[in-house]
C-alpha cells in the first residue's frame, strides 16, 4: 500500500468517527403505531427466518402490519444504517436482534427516543434500559442440556469430550460452552478436555478435533456450539472412520443439521425455539403498545433431539422459508 | 534465477537456497512437538488428516504464488472459492430436481465445470482490471472480495447448498488410493505442476520479468498485459477447484467461514520465501509455507497448549520465520 493510499484510508476512517452534531431522526413526522418491524441479526439463516414466518402471523393476527428489513452480515455496521432507516418510518414497535451489545446502543436508543418500543430477540445489549423486553432463548441451559444429552449417549463408557466454540468473546457460544463444561463434570465417567476455538471456520474446526484425537484416543464425545463447527466436527470424524464412534451433539437444528441426524453424522442437536421467540415478542410488544403487562425478560426453552425422537418434535426444526 | 548459473558447486546452491532454511524450521518444529508427544504426533493418523486438512489451502497458495511473484495481491480467493462451490451445488441440484445426492459422475464432472467457469470468470475480471485498467491490485480484488461473496449469497439466497452428490463425496472427499487420500493426490499433482511451469517454462520466466521490472519486461518484448491477465486467471481458476473441493470434503457449500483464507494463502505464500515487491520465490516453499502454521496449529492442541496463546505463538513463529529468512537474505546480498 502507497502512502497516499494509506492516507486517504486514513481520512476517511477520521471522517466517519468523527461526524458533526446532532442527531438522525430529530425531524421527522408521526409514524405509524400500527406498523411493526422485525430487525434479525441476519438475513436467510434458518433460525432467523423461523423467527420471521412466526412474527408476521402473530402479528398480523393482532391486525399490525409487518415488516422484515434484515442485515447481509451479522455485524452492526451493516444493521446500524437499517435501524436509521427503520427510525425514518417510525413504525409502532421494533423487534430487533442487535448484533453488537455495546455498537447497537446508539441506533436503538434512538429509536426509543422516538417513542418506538424495542423488544429484543435473541440477542441483547448490554444497556438494559432501552428494551421494554428481551425475549431470548438461555445459551448457558442449552449448554447443561447438551451435556446432558451428550451423557445419555454416551452411557457408562469412560472417556473424552470436546468442545469445539466458535470466537473468543461470543457471548452466545461462550455461554453454551460454559453451560456444557459445569454440567459435563457431574458425570465422572467423562473427562473433559476442554474447549478449542476455530475462528468460525469449518477447516479449523476440522483440524482441531483431529489434533485432539491425536492427543486423546479415548475421545467419545464432542459438543460443536455452532452450525459451522458441527460442520468441521463431522467432516472430521467422518475422514477419520469416527462417525458414531464419537458422539456430536449440534447446535441449532436449520434443514442441514437435520439432515445430518436423519442419516447419523450427527447423534443429537440442542435447537432452540425460535418461533416462539418471534410470537412471544410479538405478544411483548403488543403489550408496551396497547398497555398491558410486559415483562423484561422472558426466556424460551430449548430441546435436545435425537435421530429416536426426531420425527416427534419436527416443530423445532428451523425452517428455510415460510 | 541463479546468476551464475553452472559455476556454483551442489551445496553451495543448496545452502543459498532461500527454501532450505524455512523447510529445516519446519523439521525442527515438527522434532519439538515429536519429542513432546511421540505417541501422538509421529503416527499416520497425524500426518493423513495434516495432509488432507491442508490440501485446500495448498491449491489456494499455489496460485497466490504465481500472482505475488508478479508484485500483485489476490485479497478475492476466499470468496472466489465460496461462490465456486455454491455455484457448482446450485448447477449439480438443478440438474437432478433438487435432490444431487444419488447422481452420478455425468453430474459431478458438471459440477467441476461449473467451478472451474465460476473461478475462470472472477479470475479474468481480476486480471482485465488490473492488466487492462491498471487499478491497484489491492482495490481491485478487495472489490472482487465483496462482489464474489455477494454474488455467492444471491445465487444460494445466502444460506449454505448441500446435497452434494455422494459419487463426489466419497470419492474425492474422503476416498483414499493405496492409503493416500485423493484430496492429497490431487492437491499435489497441481501443486507439482504449478512448480513446474513457474520453475521451468517461459510462463514461468515472464511471470518473474514482470514482477522484477514490469516496464523492463514490456521493453524486453513480453506481452505484460495479456500475461498478468492470465496469471490472476490462473489464481481465479485455482480458487474455483479449491471450492469444488472444500465442496466434496464439507458435503456442503457453506457461505460464512472463508473470510480469512485470503490471508492465510499469502503469510504461506510470503513464509516460503516469495517476495511481497515481487520477482523472486517459489512454489516449493509455498508448500512449506502452508505446513508451518498447519503443524503448528494442530501440534499445540495435541500437546495441550493454552486456546488463548495458541494464536499468539502462531504468529510470534510467523513472524520470527520471516524476520530470520530476511535478515539472511540481507546477508547474503551484501556479500
Amino acid at each position: 500500500m502507497s502512502t497516499r493510499t494509506a492516507a486517504l484510508l486514513g481520512a476517511a476512517l477520521l471522517l466517519t468517527a468523527c461526524g458533526g452534531g446532532g442527531r438522525i431522526g430529530d425531524a421527522g413526522d408521526a409514524g405509524d403505531g400500527k406498523r411493526m418491524v422485525l430487525i434479525p441479526g441476519v438475513s436467510a439463516e434458518p433460525f432467523y427466518i423461523s423467527m420471521e414466518c412466526a412474527f408476521r402471523e402473530a402479528a398480523q393476527a393482532r391486525g399490525y402490519a409487518v415488516d422484515v428489513q434484515a442485515p447481509a452480515k451479522f455485524d452492526s455496521t451493516l444493521q446500524t444504517p437499517i435501524v436509521s432507516g427503520v427510525l425514518a418510518n417510525r413504525p409502532g414497535a421494533v423487534l430487533i436482534a442487535p448484533t453488537d451489545d455495546k455498537a447497537m446502543a446508539g441506533p436503538m436508543r434512538q429509536l426509543k427516543d422516538a417513542g418506538v418500543k424495542v423488544v429484543e430477540v435473541d440477542t441483547r445489549l448490554e444497556d438494559t434500559s432501552i428494551a421494554v423486553s428481551t425475549v431470548s432463548s438461555d445459551n448457558e441451559q442449552g449448554g447443561q442440556l447438551a451435556a446432558r444429552t451428550m451423557a445419555k449417549l454416551v452411557g457408562d463408557k469412560p472417556g473424552s469430550v470436546l468442545v469445539l466454540n466458535t470466537k473468543a468473546g461470543t457471548s452466545t457460544t461462550d455461554a453454551r460452552a460454559k453451560g456444557f463444561e459445569d454440567e459435563i463434570g457431574k458425570y465422572p465417567n467423562l473427562r473433559y478436555v476442554g474447549q478449542q476455538y476455530t475462528d468460525n471456520e469449518p477447516d479449523q474446526a476440522v483440524s482441531k478435533l483431529t489434533a485432539t484425537l491425536a492427543a486423546h484416543p479415548d475421545l467419545v464425545g464432542v459438543f460443536a456450539t455452532n452450525l459451522n463447527t458441527g460442520e468441521g466436527a463431522s467432516t472430521g470424524l467422518r475422514n477419520t472412520g469416527r462417525t458414531g464412534v464419537v458422539n456430536l451433539v449440534g447446535f441449532d437444528a436449520s434443514p442441514k443439521q437435520v439432515e445430518d441426524l436423519r442419516a447419523g453424522a450427527v447423534q443429537a442437536l440442542i435447537a432452540q425455539d425460535p418461533a416462539t421467540i418471534g410470537r412471544t415478542g410479538v405478544e411483548q410488544a403488543v403489550a408496551a403498545l396497547e398497555g398491558g403487562e410486559v415483562r423484561r425478560e422472558v426466556e424460551t426453552d430449548l430441546v435436545a433431539l435425537t435421530r429416536a425422537d426426531m420425527d416427534a418434535n419436527e416443530e423445532y426444526f428451523y425452517k428455510q422459508g415460510c | 534465477m541463479s546468476p551464475d548459473g553452472g559455476r556454483r558447486t551442489w551445496a553451495q546452491r543448496l545452502l543459498g537456497a532461500n527454501t532450505l532454511w524455512i523447510g529445516l524450521a519446519l523439521l525442527v518444529i515438527v522434532a519439538v512437538f515429536g519429542a513432546l508427544r511421540p505417541d501422538a504426533v509421529l503416527t499416520v493418523f497425524t500426518l493423513q488428516s495434516l495432509l488432507v486438512e491442508t490440501s485446500v489451502l495448498l491449491v489456494l497458495s499455489v496460485g497466490m504464488t504465481y500472482v505475488v511473484v508478479t508484485s500483485g495481491i489476490d485479497l478475492s480467493v476466499g470468496s472466489v472459492l465460496v461462490f465456486s462451490s455454491v455455484t457448482s451445488a446450485t448447477a449439480m441440484n438443478a440438474l437432478n430436481a433438487g435432490d444431487a445426492t444419488r447422481a452420478g459422475w455425468g453430474t459431478v464432472l458438471v459440477g467441476l465445470a461449473v467451478a472451474l467457469a465460476g473461478g475462470a470468470a472472477w479470475g479474468l475480471l481480476n486480471g482485465l482490471l488490473v492488466a487492462r485498467a491498471g487499478l491497484p491490485p489491492l482495490i481491485v480484488t478487495l472489490g472482487s472480495f465483496g462482489a464474489a461473496l455477494g454474488a455467492g449469497q444471491l445465487i444460494s439466497n445466502g444460506s449454505n447448498v448441500s446435497r452434494v452428490p455422494d459419487a463426489l463425496t466419497d470419492g474425492l472427499g474422503s476416498g483414499t488410493w493405496f492409503d493416500l487420500p485423493n484430496m492429497v493426490i490431487l492437491a499435489g499433482a497441481v501443486t507439482a505442476l504449478g512448480a513446474l511451469v513457474l520453475a521451468t517454462t517461459r510462463f514461468g520466466r515472464h511471470t518473474y520479468a514482470i514482477g522484477s521490472d514490469e516496464e523492463a519486461a514490456r521493453r524486453a518484448g513480453i506481452p505484460v498485459t495479456r500475461h498478468l491477465a492470465g496469471v490472476y486467471l490462473l489464481a481465479g481458476v485455482l480458487a474455483g477447484l479449491a471450492g469444488f473441493m472444500s465442496l466434496a470434503y464439507f458435503r456442503v457449500a457453506s457461505i460464512t467461514g472463508h473470510e480469512t483464507d485470503n490471508l492465510d494463502a499469502i503469510a504461506a505464500v510470503v513464509l516460503g520465501g516469495t517476495s511481497l515487491f515481487g520477482g523472486s520465490g517459489s512454489v516449493v516453499g509455498t508448500v512449506l509455507g502452508v505446513f508451518i502454521p498447519a503443524v503448528l496449529q494442530k501440534g499445540f492442541v495435541i500437546v495441550g497448549v493454552n486456546v488463548y496463546w495458541q494464536p499468539v505463538a502462531v504468529g510470534a513463529v510467523l513472524v520470527a520465520a520471516v524476520w530470520f529468512d530476511q535478515s539472511r537474505r540481507r546477508a547474503r546480498n551484501r556479500r
